[in-house]
């Protein structure tokens, strides 16, 4: 029972921090530099359903569920603002000063929300309501349930979406050569741009599923943008697959691992996990070996 | 002496330079600048600091200026170093964050600015510096009453610590350790936490296997609040004590009332929970100006800046005389009688909250006086 609820929470936790892995390796793909303002988008989203959640009737109990869509098409809209700002006025400088300038817009999002919302820590509404239910002789709550199943269908939708359609194509195209692809025709800003927006959604969805269960304040983005980061380099720089992983096992060390040790322990292992990937399979468990064209 | 002034006219714009020196010179009011972390983690805490120090000393006859020193001591430095630029600096307010504290007390004795603050760290006030004033009770004072009402009050013997990783989590820690021993009642578990874990079941099972019959706590107000949601879900059902963070009204507003039952907490004051007019003054007239519910930062800061402009009222128009008066008088402020143990330890009292579980506002159940003797 004990290992069943260990298991149940580490999903939970997990599907969050895929999301949040995904919508960064999206950016990640197709601009070949790290946003780092990733981890204030998804506090952005976190606040957005809080202020969405303002105007919904508090006696009501009206599910955060309704609040989804919203938040989905503010951090789409701010993804847009963060590639217009950060990314497309120096998309052919190094990608060093794409870290620089993400990191300043991540500076000026957290610092807006602290100036709006306060410091203090807030809660969204649940998604599916509150409450817990027996399931493999464990208690899992409805929104650790909402979590691992809007998780899933959002990259389920996402894999879809990059594996069978022609839009899809495109953003894989874009990601392994941009130039080839926009030799052929491709609108490479358009897609870039695309990116960005498809990439904070995903990262305000992570907001929203985090903010009710763990509360959300604006000075999180910074761990949060680290557990990406981590979760990518140990899935695979660049694969979607890897990073969904890579979230999955820092969520096992987080919970699992710090159940049996402690928690100051279970992250010393997992940096040694980090430096083991990056020493004994660099590309990540399932990235693909580094070629040079020639 | 018109002839002269026409033939050399640099002479007009020196002399009207030394008249308007002087005219500036009068009119020049004292500067209290107030730095204090508004962004990062203790932002929170922070902004209740700004909070406090500005209603203290909006409508006195002193300028003031808030500069944000964020989480880091070089910011800190920086601010600091800007900030006593200026002519006329009698005192600061410096931020509440022990780090940024501990780098700044050089550079106060080297300039011989007091520090008034609210920071709670151990240390700022075991290093012998002459400038550092706290009016917010230390861990000495605080952990003591909380390993107190564990102890005494609700008759603790396996009492289980969670605290934070940071300085600020270690040296409460070490306090409550301390305590517990002295009491007779070791602590059966301790772990520390980093602020951004999320998830808590790990560490309440480790606590629930100890078998330990208390839980204290000594956490930020988000990991505050997660454990003890955590603890409720699990059916964790042992008196919990938590840390100062649980008086903000801003963690009570993240839990249920339901979730609250039982829940206590160490804190200097309550301002929401005192029925004096006094305080009941300064809840109404902080509610309007800064439409939030204060916290013990808030008045233990506004205390501290009223002490400081109580002796400018008294005369004091220098560093010097600011300090001294800090480090001899005896102030009746609004959450306590303050005065300093000669170390600039200025709180000595503390008080137990608990929440009934009808709503989120706690009551005082315990008050424990002048902890350190220093009164």
């Amino acid at each position: 029972m004990l290992i069943a609820q260990l298991a149940l929470n580490a999903l939970a936790l997990g599907s969050a921090y895929a999301l949040v892995a995904i919508g960064f390796v999206l950016v990640l793909n197709a601009t070949t530099a790290v946003n780092f303002a990733h981890g204030e988008s998804v506090v952005a989203g976190g606040f957005a359903a809080v202020a969405l959640a303002m105007f919904l009737p508090p006696d009501l109990g009206i599910p955060g569920l309704i609040l989804l869509p919203g938040v989905l098409v503010v951090t789409a809209v701010l993804g847009l603002a963060i590639g217009a700002l950060a990314y497309l006025p120096i998309r052919n400088r190094p990608p060093v000063s794409v870290f620089v300038t993400t990191i300043a817009v991540g500076i000026i999002i957290a610092n807006s929300l602290n100036a709006g919302f306060g410091a203090a820590p807030q809660t969204a509404p649940a998604l599916i309501g509150v409450g817990s239910f027996e399931f493999l002789g464990a208690r899992l709550s409805r929104q650790s349930l909402a979590i691992i199943v809007t998780a899933i269908v959002l990259i389920g939708g996402l894999a879809f979406v990059l594996q069978r359609t022609q839009l899809g194509r495109q953003f894989r195209a874009c990601s392994q050569d941009p130039e080839m692809a926009r030799a052929l025709g491709i609108r490479l800003t358009r897609i870039t741009m695309l990116a960005f927006a498809l990439g904070t959604a995903l990262a305000g969805a992570a907001g929203l599923l985090l903010a009710h269960q763990f509360f959300i304040s604006p000075s999180d983005g910074g761990s949060l943008i680290l557990k990406a980061y981590i979760a990518v380099v140990i899935g695979g720089w660049g694969s979607l697959r890897g990073a969904a992983a890579g979230a999955m096992l820092i969520a096992i060390f987080e919970i699992g691992v710090a159940a049996i040790s402690s928690q100051p322990v279970a992250e010393g292992l997992l940096y040694i996990v980090v430096l083991l990937v990056l020493f004994v399979r660099p590309q990540g468990l399932f990235g693909e070996p580094q070629q040079v064209r020639a | 002496m018109s002839s002269l002034l026409r033939r050399f006219p640099a002479i007009h714009v020196t002399t009207l330079f030394l008249i308007l020196s002087a005219t500036s010179a009068q009119a020049e009011p004292l500067r209290i600048p107030i730095l204090v972390p508004i962004t990062g983690f203790l932002s929170l805490e922070g902004t209740s600091q700004q909070n406090g120090a500005e209603l203290a000393l909006a409508g006195a006859d002193v300028a003031f200026s808030v500069t944000d020193t964020a989480t880091s001591p070089e910011i800190a430095i920086n601010a600091f170093e800007r900030a006593v630029d200026a002519a006329d600096v009698v005192s600061v307010i410096a931020p509440m964050l022990g780090t940024q504290m501990l780098a700044l007390i050089p550079l106060a004795d080297e300039f011989g600015i007091p520090l008034v603050t609210v920071s709670g760290t151990a240390k700022i006030t075991e290093l012998g510096s002459p400038n550092v004033f706290r009016f917010f009770p230390g861990d000495v004072v605080v952990k003591a009453a909380q390993a107190r009402y564990a102890v005494e009050e609700l008759g603790a013997t396996r009492p289980a610590i969670i605290s934070q990783t940071t300085a600020y989590g270690q040296s409460g820690r070490a306090e409550l350790d301390a305590n517990l021993k002295q009491l007779g009642a070791s602590p059966v578990f301790q772990e520390a936490l980093d602020v951004s874990v999320k998830d808590m079941l790990p560490v309440l099972l480790k606590v629930r296997e100890s078998g330990a019959d208390t839980l204290l706590l000594h956490l930020h107000s988000g990991p505050t609040a997660l454990v003890i949601r955590y603890a409720r879900a699990l059916g964790l059902d042992i008196p919990i004590i938590a840390g100062s963070a649980m008086h903000q009204p801003e963690t009570a507003a993240l839990l249920e009332p339901a979730e609250l039952k039982g829940v206590c907490a160490e804190t200097g004051s309550s301002p929401v929970s005192e029925a004096r007019e006094d305080v009941r003054t300064f809840v109404d007239a902080y509610r309007r100006s800064f439409d939030r519910e204060p916290d013990a930062f808030a008045l233990g800061q506004y205390d501290g800046a009223k002490m400081v402009l109580s002796a400018i009222a008294a005369g004091a128009q220098t560093t010097d005389e600011v300090r001294t008066h800090l480090q001899t008088a005896r102030y009746e402020g609004l959450a306590m009688t303050y005065k300093s143990d000669g170390k600039g330890n200025m709180a000595h009292s503390a008080v137990i909250i608990c929440y009934d579980g009808a709503d989120r506002v706690p009551d005082v159940v315990k008050r424990y006086e002048n902890l350190t003797g220093a009164l």
